[in-house]
């Protein structure tokens, strides 16, 4: 009794609508019908028997949708992000292309073939807020294998993976970083299906992706490398180059920075040598005197040797400090 | 063995709506219609393809789903100008192979043609031409069905 009871509201509710909804423009969706939604089909007919006329329904069949597991993931840096001696965020995008609430385990490997280096992973983390920005100490961190919160069908997470260069890298060199985002309730070969899982209570079926994507981003070593000559000059007392007491020698160090990276706090010293005295105020750097002073200009000097701060020096510069000492 | 397939169906009790339709059952329709519904299922075995039409367990979007109804003059009478209309649920569209043939609407069951002829707005204040996703009803008309009568009419849809 009961059973036939059922069987009459659920005909009734269906029938009337599957007559409302059939006027009303349906939108096509990207991510498909919502796991969940009822299909519901009824044909109707009318005739005539003689001078009546009549009109008859059908049973409505209907057909409840399953949750497609489904997911894509794209790399949002297009051009290589450049690291140098700090950290860079390489971002991602993951994509719920199914048609229910899933979240999605996070991956990075930064092991990836023809890698000139690998990098380091220091964090990687989900844009929480939403603004689009890696914002440290804001957005949730994961640990790498974790999981997202929950992205409705359709909707888009920004993933923010904070690398470093390892030990290794030398300036030049590139290196992908590879992101996989597989869906929680399981992946495996298109058409699996967990039976129970999906949203609403139905069961969740593995989509066309296999309910995993990845995608890489580019970064490039950007270093820079420091070499140091140093030369001497030597004007002895009479004009001549005889290294005599009383002659005095310039010594010359020649910083070269090259790369396409900076050196950063690059400072150049040196010690005034056994036997000789510095002259004072012969500090200079690019032909420009310096102080001996400890002050606003780049250089320090006295009687235990020379120290020229350069600061931040970019690749494919060349600095020269000289100062003059006299044979004691 | 590959199952591409998919699918759950529920409440889909094969229930002639007759009753309702009819508030004296002593006048009973002379016509009953019975819908059902199949889901294709691709199985690709050594590589090869084999399509079949199963009662669906799990749908999920792409899928394709074969919508019949079967009608049959009950009755002891000729029935005249019968006209079946079926409004394409709401999550399925239309499949594209064999729409061209049918009598369809793209405008709730207003008008009424082939695809081909059919235009819809195009969003942009024009008209375009209308695409099997477009269609809202399809129809089928049958100018004769004698006593005893039976046959099916389907369709083709895809879920969105």
């Amino acid at each position: 009794m009961t059973q036939g009871h059922i069987t009459i509201v659920r005909l009734t509710s269906a029938v009337t609508a599957g007559l409302t909804l059939a006027v009303v423009p349906q939108a096509a969706q990207a991510a498909g019908v919502l796991a969940g939604t009822l299909i519901e089909n009824t044909a109707s007919a009318t005739y005539s028997s003689g001078a009546a006329s009549g009109s008859v329904s059908s049973n409505t069949v209907t057909v409840k949708v399953d949750e497609l597991l489904d997911v894509a993931v794209a790399g949002l840096t297009t051009t290589p992000v450049t690291a140098g001696s700090t950290s860079v965020v390489l971002e991602y995008s993951i994509t719920n292309t199914g048609n229910g609430g899933e979240a999605f385990n996070v991956t990075v490997d930064p092991a990836v073939a023809g890698n000139g280096f690998d990098a380091v992973i220091q964090t990687i983390a989900y844009d929480s807020n939403g603004n689009g920005n890696y914002d440290a100490g804001v957005d949730t961190v994961i640990t790498n294998g974790g999981a997202t919160s929950s992205l409705a069908a359709d909707a888009s997470l920004k993933v923010f993976v904070i690398v470093t260069l390892p030990a290794g890298a030398t300036d030049g060199q590139s290196s992908q970083v590879r992101l996989t985002a597989d869906a929680v309730t399981g992946t495996g070969t298109p058409g699996t299906v967990f039976t129970g899982q999906g949203e609403g209570g139905g069961d969740a079926v593995v989509g066309a992706s296999g309910a995993s994507d990845n995608a890489t981003d580019q970064m490039i070593a950007s270093l820079a490398t420091v070499a140091l000559a140093k030369s001497a000059t030597v004007l002895d007392p009479f004009g001549g180059s005889q290294p005599v007491p009383g002659a005095v020698i310039t010594y010359t160090l020649v910083a070269t920075v090259s790369g396409t990276g900076q050196a950063d706090d690059l400072h150049v010293t040196d010690v005034i040598p056994a036997g000789t005295t510095y002259q004072l105020s012969s500090l200079k750097l690019d032909g420009a005197g310096l102080t001996d002073a400890a002050d606003a200009d780049a250089g320090v000097a006295g009687a235990s040797g020379i120290d020229v701060n350069l600061g931040t020096v970019a690749g494919g510069t060349t600095k020269t400090v000289k100062f003059d000492v006299k044979i004691n | 063995m590959k199952a591409n397939w998919i699918a759950s169906i529920i409440g889909m009790t094969a229930f002639a709506a007759c009753t309702l339709a009819t508030p004296a059952l002593a006048n009973p329709q002379p016509v009953e219609l019975i819908g059902d519904v199949k889901v294709e299922k691709v199985v690709v075995e050594n590589g090869k393809e084999t399509r079949s039409w199963i009662k669906p367990q799990v749908v999920v979007p792409g899928d394709r789903l074969t919508f019949s109804t079967q009608y049959r003059n009950t009755g002891a009478n000729k029935i005249d100008n019968f006209v079946v209309t079926n409004p394409i649920p709401t999550g399925v569209m239309l499949a594209p192979d064999g729409a061209a043939t049918l009598d369809v609407s793209v405008d709730g069951g207003k008008t009424w043609g082939k695809l081909g002829a059919l235009q819809v707005a195009d969003g942009k204040g024009g008209q375009r031409a209308a695409l099997h996703a477009d269609v809202t009803h399809v129809r089928w008309t049958l100018p004769v069905l004698n006593p005893g009568t039976t046959g099916a009419l389907t369709y083709n849809a895809i879920v969105r």
